[in-house]
């Protein structure tokens, strides 16, 4: 047993750096994060409304955007919806039981982090594209794949699969299997254990990987773009209308709709910042708890 | 899959979860992949190294590869001082700041690819300081570094962060107890303890910005053997039909990505080993 | 070199940890800080060695004011109760780290490090770890290889904080007495904290008895344990017996016991308590001479070479607590329920507006 010292400790720690060095580097630092992160943000909304909110509103939209935000959408609930599921499944076969090739199977899940955008689609095109593996076949059967929105789903679920299931299996194989086990020798159904036992502990964690899943997911440019085939109104995605409007000297509207996703991107923050000083905050409680227990 | 062997729990359902995994795995993720090595098989070996090792392609290595480490480094230098402004250091909006080191992971990269390119023309907010001094940003190498530097800003910040939080206080008390000054105790026993993650950090960072597309097309121009990134000649062949050569160069990628997914494992274990659990 | 401590105080916001605090620690001497959590103690340490800076007061090492050097300069050595090993050196390079920081002029060779580094790890009887990594090392090993290291330095000063509280009792014991001959050995003037009496008085040639960031008492172990300076230190050192009552004409009334009372309290009525330890009570079967106070035996635990007797005061309806020895015990042949007659032999009082 180790006993804690009661007396509260100074917050700071009392061997520090002169005030001079500590104030040079954060403003060292602050100066890099204001001209990579800041100054790019603020040329998005500025650009967006050079143009006066007229213009902006009409760039948000007309039919080809508007045709971009609901593919945009369409994708990243499909993409979520079945990374949520395989995430879910993966953490709990690797988190709550013992087997060979384990941590291989983690390598494998994390592969499609190590993958270029590019190569993603490539991936997809040699499949289902009218020279792939599948083209032949699907083309005899009048399916579109590549060029169509199938293609696009699939590439987005490819870039996005390995968010949930990353921070469900640390967060559950820490949680251990004491509780499912008390679950299940009480009478609990695995439904019953998941649901009622399970899901409250990894809530947030599950939270927080849909969040940066669906970010990523409407966010992506790279794969959809080589399996999109950019026809306007049918296969752009939010993304992807920035690029064309872009090339096509429009900048005003390039960056209006820009405008709309660096707000998801934004909201996105927030919500992982929000989630995450709730986890935090749920874990010193448990810990105060821990310690007033322990006499 | 007969190799994995279930160690007896009575908690249910890992046949089904396990097998659920196991197969959308391998249709997401392994069977497309697999089909790039398939592709690659029908080229001979002759080719696809007359393919690899064409000039336009390797200038598009040498752009890529380059650039990623230029700007793997200075993420690695920058990344640990600020994370250790924002461990170590208390300042008004910390934890805003804090929140906006992962911008680059949350916005798109085609909005931040068209955001720095507008930035960095000519015109541009930043353009305007560096064009008196001679310096062109947009549509240059510098372009295509200043845009995956912006990409891979996050991953030093964020692998180095928890360690330095981690890192007892008592250490540094210990080295001053003994003797050192600070810049002692920061390179012996801070740095030290630190180094694993800013190698990881560094190599998550490179990774990342070898494969990057989105955030540097707009930016670097796209002129063959000057500013063409590996990926957009990908990108290029592809539209051409030029479906072997496209993929001729994205096996190269990805198996230089595989080294290095290995080697940041690698990285990982060692140090575990070395210095104890953590 | 002696450590003065003078008039020190100190806050964390609103706690105070420290209330002008005072000390003398004369050269080559061996004195433990001992207290509950939360005393002070640490705080009082780590001011010693300029690891935290105290409110008011000055910090004298030999006779010269030292509160406003740093700790880098004060050449104190200071082991850490979670031993703040560097877990990327090895053994070998955690204790030479001292003298590889030296400013140049002063650094000694490789050569002359690496025989001090191993004369270092002799005394400290592990020269076989010194290419072992601290992960690879015992709890006990590793606050050997911190003790080594800070003795690289040949500092001035030793200050050990809770040097053995993150070990087992096993290993607890033995270090403690190794401390002890080490010290015999090399003489350095030592601090240590600890909340663990039998530590202190076994170990330590004066003891500082600290409470609510205040001094209690400061003296020999002997002195400490048989003549407490307040009713804390008797109630910190070891089980006491509590003597409620008051004042009266020179004597201390507590139900039908009256002892006389020393002439510091006798002046007027007031509330006091007496403390006795419980093998400084009598036990018989009949009624001696002198007061005595009538109890029943409610349980009897022979633990070891003592017998302990828990009773029951039939005037006061107050448990109290008596050790006999197994010979005593023998020849009043007890059983529970029987009625005994007590007497305290040795009995401390103090006013009851100490607040324990």
């Amino acid at each position: 047993m180790t006993v804690k010292e009661a007396a509260p400790r100074p917050q700071r720690p009392t061997i520090t750096e002169p005030v001079w060095v500590r104030w040079l580097l954060t403003a060292i630092a602050l100066a890099f994060l204001g001209v990579f992160l800041l100054l790019p943000l603020a040329v998005v909304f500025i650009e967006a409304l050079s143009k006066g909110l007229g213009a902006y509103g009409k760039a948000v939209t007309e039919p080809d955007a508007l045709a971009a935000v609901r593919l945009t959408v369409t994708a990243a609930s499909i993409s979520v919806f079945l990374n949520l599921v395989f995430g879910v499944a993966a953490a709990w076969a690797i988190a709550k039981y013992e087997f060979r090739g384990k941590s291989f199977l983690i390598t494998l899940i994390d592969l499609p982090f190590a993958v270029s955008p590019v190569i993603s689609g490539l991936i997809y095109v040699l499949l289902f594209g009218l020279q792939g593996l599948f083209g032949p076949w699907l083309n005899d059967h009048d399916i579109k794949i590549i060029f169509a929105v199938p293609g696009i789903v699939l590439a987005t679920v490819f870039v996005t699969f390995p968010f949930v299931a990353r921070e469900l299996i640390p967060l559950m194989h820490e949680q251990g299997t004491e509780e499912e086990e008390a679950a299940v020798s009480l009478g609990a159904s695995g439904f019953q254990t998941f649901f009622r036992v399970t899901l409250p502990n990894i809530k947030w964690g599950l939270l927080y990987g849909v969040i940066l899943c669906n970010a990523r997911a409407m966010g992506e440019f790279g794969a959809v773009s080589v399996v999109s085939g950019h026809i306007r109104g049918i296969t752009n995605t939010m993304p992807l209308h920035v690029e064309v409007l872009y090339n096509e000297y429009n900048p005003a509207a390039a960056f209006a709709v820009a405008s709309l996703l660096a707000l998801l991107a934004l909201v996105t923050l927030i919500a992982k910042t929000a989630v995450e000083w709730r986890t935090q905050r749920d874990r010193k409680e448990l810990v105060e708890i821990q310690e007033s227990l322990t006499p | 899959m007969t190799v994995l062997l279930k160690r007896r729990s009575v908690i249910p359902g890992f046949g089904i979860t396990l097998g659920y995994s196991l197969l959308y795995l391998s249709l997401i993720v392994l069977i497309p992949l697999t089909t790039l090595f398939l592709k690659t098989a029908s080229l001979t070996l002759a080719a696809f190294w007359e393919e690899v090792t064409s000039p336009r392609v390797l200038a598009s290595f040498k752009l890529s590869f380059g650039a990623s480490l230029i700007a793997a480094a200075i993420n690695g230098v920058m990344g640990l001082l600020v994370a250790w402004v924002l461990v170590r250091y208390r300042f008004w909006g910390k934890r805003i700041v804090d929140a906006l080191v992962d911008l680059p992971f949350a916005l798109p990269t085609s909005v931040a690819g068209i955001a720095l390119t507008t930035l960095y023309a000519k015109n541009g907010w930043m353009g305007q300081l560096l064009d008196p001094l001679g310096i062109q940003a947009a549509f240059t190498p510098l372009g295509v570094t200043i845009a995956l530097t912006f990409i891979g800003l996050p991953f030093v910040v964020r692998t180095v962060q928890p360690v330095l939080q981690d890192l007892g206080v008592e250490v540094e008390e210990a080295a001053a107890s003994l003797g050192a000054n600070r810049l002692q105790t920061f390179r012996k026993v801070i740095f030290p303890s630190l180094l694993p993650s800013v190698l990881t950090g560094i190599a998550l960072a490179f990774a990342r910005a070898v494969g990057e597309y989105g955030s540097v097309v707009f930016i670097s121009g796209n002129m063959p053997m000057r500013t063409e990134i590996a990926p957009l000649l990908i990108m290029t062949k592809l539209e051409q039909y030029d479906y072997a050569g496209a993929t001729a160069v994205a096996v190269v990628m990805l198996l230089l990505s595989f080294v290095l997914l290995f080697a940041i494992n690698a990285l990982q274990w060692w140090n575990r080993r070395k210095y104890g659990a953590r | 070199m002696s450590i003065e401590v003078r008039n020190i105080s100190k806050s964390f916001g609103k706690f105070q940890a420290l209330k002008d605090v005072s000390l003398e620690v004369k050269s080559g001497e061996l004195v433990a800080a001992l207290g509950p959590s939360g005393c002070g103690k640490t705080t009082l340490l780590r001011i010693i060695a300029g690891l935290e800076t105290p409110d008011s007061g000055s910090i004298l090492f030999h006779g010269e004011d030292a509160t406003q050097s740093s700790v880098s300069d004060r050449k104190v050595g200071f082991v850490f109760q979670h031993y703040a090993l560097f877990r990327h050196m090895t053994v070998f390079e955690n204790v030479a780290f001292g003298l590889r920081v030296k400013p140049r002029p002063q650094r000694p060779s490789n050569e002359v490090i690496r025989q001090k580094v191993t004369r270092l790890l002799e005394l400290v009887q592990l020269e076989w770890l010194a290419d072992r990594y601290p992960s690879q090392l015992s709890g006990g090993q590793r606050q050997r290889i911190a003790l080594a290291r800070a003795l690289a330095v040949e500092p001035k000063v030793l200050l050990l904080d809770e040097p053995f509280g993150a070990l087992d009792a096993k290993v607890r014991k033995d270090l403690r007495r190794w401390l002890r001959r080490l010290h015999d050995e090399i003489h350095v003037t030592s601090v240590f904290v600890t909340h663990d009496q039998d530590e202190a008085l076994e170990v330590a040639d004066h003891v500082v008895v600290m409470n609510h960031g205040q001094v209690e008492q400061f003296g020999a172990p002997e002195q400490v344990y048989e003549h407490p300076a307040s009713p804390f230190v008797y109630n910190f050192l070891g089980n006491v017996n509590l003597f409620h009552g008051r004042i009266v004409g020179g004597n201390l009334q507590s139900g039908s016991l009256k002892v006389a009372a020393p002439d510091a309290l006798a002046g007027e009525e007031r509330a006091a308590i007496g403390y006795v330890r419980p093998y400084d009570l009598d036990v018989q079967r009949a009624r001696t001479n002198g007061s005595t106070i009538e109890a029943i035996v409610q349980h009897i635990h022979p633990v070891g070479p003592v017998v302990r007797l828990e009773l029951l005061r039939r005037d006061t309806q107050d448990s109290l607590e008596a050790e006999l020895t197994k010979d005593q015990f023998r020849e009043l042949a007890l059983s529970v329920g029987e009625h005994v007659f007590v007497s305290p032999k040795n009995l401390h009082i103090f006013a009851a507006d100490y607040a324990i």
